[in-house]
């Protein structure tokens, strides 16, 4: 080590990299002071230091709805579907690219081709079919689609090809082990810091979903949160309860950053654990 | 302390909320209509159990959770609102109707909706039920917005948003001598009139407008299509001008309409920023930061603003804003009639309760107990019923001066005439909007962006014939 320049250099980093952080964390800092203050505090002057309206704002979010339950919705939806996206991606991805047979390509092809496609085309024939099915407000609708996910096979399949020995495979299938065992056995332990990434990314993508959910479902007690949120913008006098809709923005972003905490010490140490083998 | 891990951490949970923040904070248009903001959802009603009977309204506005309440209380039958943010109403409702939906029996629409949604047949016939009748006790401009293009009756609103110019009785008074409503009222008769008051105003060391916003609601006196046809007639060549003018003449205090200096105008002084302030291309000052505000521009002039234009719906925001001017203000008429938003009422076409579906259009727009409930529940919107308008017209307005605004609005709305208002009225008038922006700060000149205007309009409407 050469003392002082590397000191500076190191120095010169951290202070980057801590702007970086604060740049991207003062919005949300802005979010939670605003969350404590009235409407016409929040349209006529900007600050961060809080307010004393965190009570009021609370108490106009659950006089519109109860935030609580628009969590549980949406947890009922954002983790089934999630846990599809996640193993039913891996699947395909790991099918794609470890076995040979005719068609794959097209098929693959063809799931890129869907990746491009904005899933809003479909819409009021998408409605006409849950009709049919009796699906409307439920959330069947919301969550078995999940299963097929065109952006996260894409990305999986790559990976796969990357991180997994197709020898491994065969060493499986040497000691008797069948396909299956050795997709759940093997596979998916070592995809597993992909799969985390993109589970992360459908999880935060469920979470949020507002269109479909603002489409299919008709009754506010089955209302997932963005949509519940979105009420609060209808009110008549749209300043009185910024504050109120700062505030259930910042709740419901606590799930988000939960599951964030969790998957992303997942990849951290998955993703040095391979590194050291190597 | 291992700070490795603290930065990745911190860096982590950025990356997290951005992440999350980016689905949920796209910013609706201002759909206010008036009223009191803390309600409460109106499901799993008790008294409904007992006669069994149900009703679903799909609303943009929260009004009607209250009507709804009402209703429920007083006749028994359950009333399940659901509210979705006006911005994707239509969205909703479009999809759910074409995809053959029979849950809502009563769904709404802002004036601009509604003429898609008659063509789209969502709206039931009302004069079935007997909707003429009521023909005129209903605001006529009102009734006539209700109508689907073959003179059907398909939807009715419990309020009038008819526009008018609120303005400084003080300032007034010291400037012109007067603050006589239909004296002021002829300060702002027509263009060339604005322009000229605007100019006695800053001679005196006042600003007639915060924003070159405040006349948008009584530009068009003509219909933007007539027969299919792009008409832009000398008034809108007039109002461009005028725009340009207050803008370039530096005769507003350069705000922006909705952001923090437009609303501290309402209470009183304000310094007088500049053209490039509001476009942003000078970024010494923040305008939507009140202390950096105050800071920067403490140096420059201050002046107070005399006038603001707003619909009726105004009423109330300008009362939660004025603060100490409470009582100063005034209302009197535009150079045109004009009008802004309203929330109307209609049945499914699909819905299988239409008889009660009906009982509750009438219970919310047609009677007047409720409208006599509402102007004071709502603490002053404007109803659309006459017979109560003309009980109420002798109701002093403290916020403004003790004015009778209940008369003024009434007659403000005889005044509209609806045949002039198309569909098509929203995008055109941006794109109008959008030129006279680029002429006022000289990124364009005239004739490019009359232009460009006529291209985004061909281009966006195909079947409208464009005479350049």
């Amino acid at each position: 080590m050469n003392g002082i320049g590397y000191k500076i250099k190191k120095g010169i980093l951290y202070l980057l990299l801590i702007l970086l952080g604060a740049t991207c964390l003062l919005p949300f800092l802005l979010m939670m002071v605003n969350a404590t203050r009235s409407g016409s505090e929040i349209v006529t002057s900007f600050t961060l230091i809080p307010s004393t309206h965190l009570k009021e704002n609370w108490e106009t979010v659950f006089s519109f709805f109860n935030l609580f339950k628009g969590m549980a919705n949406s947890l009922k939806v954002a983790v089934p579907a999630t846990a599809l996206t996640a193993y039913f991606s891996a699947m395909t991805a790991y099918g794609l690219a470890m076995y040979k047979f005719k068609g794959n390509k097209v098929i693959f092809g063809t799931i890129l081709v869907f990746m491009m496609i904005p899933g809003q085309l479909g819409l009021i024939g998408f409605y006409n079919l849950c009709t049919k099915l009796h699906l409307v407000n439920s959330y069947i609708p919301l969550i078995i689609p999940a299963i097929a996910a065109p952006g996260t096979v894409f990305f999986l399949r790559q990976y796969v090809l990357s991180v997994l020995p197709p020898s491994l495979i065969e060493a499986a299938r040497i000691d008797g082990a069948s396909e299956l065992y050795s997709f759940h056995r093997i596979v998916l332990p070592i995809m597993s810091p992909g799969i985390a990434t993109m589970a992360i990314m459908a999880f935060i993508g469920n979470w949020n979903n507002y269109l479909l959910p603002m489409i299919i479902l008709n009754k506010n007690d089955k209302f997932t949160l963005p949509v519940m949120m979105a009420t609060l913008r209808a009110s008549t006098d749209i300043n009185a309860n910024q504050g109120a809709i700062y505030l259930a923005v910042a709740i419901s972003v606590i799930p988000i950053l939960l599951v964030f905490a969790f998957f992303s010490k997942y990849i951290i140490s998955s993703i040095s654990a391979g590194a050291v083998k190597e | 302390m291992n700070w490795k891990k603290v930065v990745s951490v911190l860096l982590v949970s950025a990356m997290a909320l951005s992440t999350a923040a980016c689905g949920g904070s796209s910013e609706s248009g201002s759909n206010a209509a008036s009223g009191d903001a803390v309600t409460s959802g109106t499901e799993n009603g008790g008294s409904a159990a007992a006669s069994g009977e149900k009703l679903v309204v799909w609303t943009l506005a929260n009004d009607l959770i209250d009507f709804g309440e009402r209703f429920q209380e007083e006749t028994g039958v359950e009333v399940e609102t659901v509210v979705i943010e006006p911005a994707d109403y239509p969205t909703k409702v479009q999809t759910a109707l074409l995809g053959g939906e029979t849950e809502p029996d009563i769904i709404v629409g802002e004036p601009q909706m509604l003429e898609d949604f008659y063509d789209a047949g969502f709206f039931e016939d009302l004069d079935q039920f007997g909707a003429q009748d009521y023909a005129d006790q209903i605001v006529d401009y009102v009734w006539e917005v209700g109508q689907s293009s073959d003179g059907v009756q398909r939807a009715i609103s419990y309020q009038i948003t008819p526009a008018g110019i609120y303005y400084r009785r003080d300032i007034a008074k010291e400037v012109f001598g007067t603050d006589d409503p239909d004296e002021i009222g002829k300060l702002f008769a027509d263009y060339a009139t604005i322009l000229e008051t605007a100019q006695t105003l800053k001679d005196a060391g006042y600003r007639i407008f915060s924003s070159d916003a405040e006349i948008n609601y009584f530009s068009g006196d003509s219909a933007w299509v007539i027969d299919g046809v792009l008409n832009v007639d000398q008034a809108r060549y007039d109002y461009m001008d005028l725009c340009v003018d207050l803008y370039q003449k530096d005769l507003t205090a350069y705000a922006n309409q909705w952001s923090t200096p437009w609303y501290q105008a309402m209470a009183g002084e304000v310094p007088i920023l500049t053209a490039d302030i509001q476009n942003y291309a000078d970024d010494s000052v923040n305008v939507w930061d009140a202390e950096q505000f105050e800071e920067a521009t403490k140096d420059m002039a201050k002046t107070e603003v005399f006038a603001f234009g707003l619909p009726s719906w105004g009423v109330l925001t300008m009362r939660d804003n004025v603060k100490d001017t409470s009582g100063l203000w005034g209302v009197c008429s535009g150079p045109s009639y004009g009008f802004g938003g309203g929330t109307y009422i209609g049945i499914s076409s699909q819905s299988e309760r239409k008889e009660l579906a009906w009982d509750f259009v009438k219970f919310c727009t047609l009677n007047e107990d409720t409208a006599n409930w509402w102007i004071e529940y709502s603490e002053g919107d404007t109803v659309s019923l006459i017979p109560v308008l003309e009980a109420h017209k002798d109701d002093a307005n403290e916020v403004y001066g003790g004015e009778k605004l209940y008369a003024f609005w009434l007659q403000q709305a005889e005044g509209i005439d609806y045949s002039k208002v198309t569909r098509y009225d929203k995008a055109i008038g941006d794109a109008w909007g959008n030129a006279i922006s680029a002429i006022k700060t000289g990124e364009k000149t005239k004739e490019e962006a009359v232009n460009e205007f006529y291209d985004v309009i061909e281009s966006t409407y195909p079947d409208i014939t464009v005479n350049r």
